[in-house]
């Protein structure tokens, strides 16, 4: 269940990044309360999550899918650039967030 | 270095707050601190995405926040030192720093439909 738990706490932060996209979009309260749910249903299943797995690896794969899941759903819902540059950097980024969580 | 950018900078700084809070926050106050980290830091982290793409800005502030949190906890909270840490900050700064460059600013395109 701990890593049920953990995918769903990355598939609700892909979600809460999107409501930042979707807020700035409609400007209207539906997306701030969405943006909330979103990230609060995040930490829960994520802390969840913690009880079991080691506190490293958990929030490893939980930036992996939130963050990278986040961006590729801001390309294909509200058309941010694909420009391979901005992916390697994205990538740069994130890769190094998770090898960082992963040694400490 | 435009505003939006200082967000995000800002954002991130205020994440490593949160995170040291939740991991050693043990009474009133220091929860209070905490929680009114995670306001600053979302609230700047989300106004940031007004205008640059928000995938580019969670990405940044999640990793600055990581970068930051890592360099607390071996210069506060007496965490080991090793070179592995390093090499991935400065990955990631790199990274951040492409990331600023390749950035148009105030253009997201095909967002206004």
């Amino acid at each position: 269940m701990a890593w049920a738990s953990l995918v769903i706490a990355g598939l609700f932060e892909m979600f809460g990044v999107s409501m930042i996209n979707k807020l700035h979009r409609d400007r209207n309260l539906q997306s701030v309360v969405l943006l909330i749910i979103g990230f609060g249903a995040s930490f829960l299943f994520l802390a969840y999550a913690m009880k079991s797995l080691p506190m490293g690896t958990a929030y490893a794969i939980w930036t992996g899918i939130g963050a990278s899941g986040g961006a590729i759903l801001g390309m294909i819902l509200y058309g941010e650039s694909k420009d391979w540059k901005r992916l390697v950097f994205i990538a740069m980024v994130l890769g190094a967030a998770i090898g960082l969580k992963l040694v400490s | 270095m435009n505003m939006n950018w200082v967000k995000v900078i800002i954002a991130a700084f205020f994440e490593v707050f949160w995170v040291i809070g939740l991991k050693h926050a043990d009474n009133f106050w220091t929860w209070t601190g905490t929680v009114i980290a995670i306001i600053i830091s979302f609230y700047l982290m989300i106004m940031a995405g007004k205008k640059l793409p928000v995938g580019t800005v969670y990405a940044v502030f999640v990793g600055l926040g990581t970068a930051g949190t890592v360099f607390a906890d071996i210069v506060f909270f007496g965490e080991p030192f090793k070179l592995a840490k390093v090499i991935l900050i400065l990955v990631l700064l790199a990274g951040v720093i492409g990331l600023k460059l390749v950035t148009k600013d105030n253009v997201k395109e095909g967002v206004e439909s």
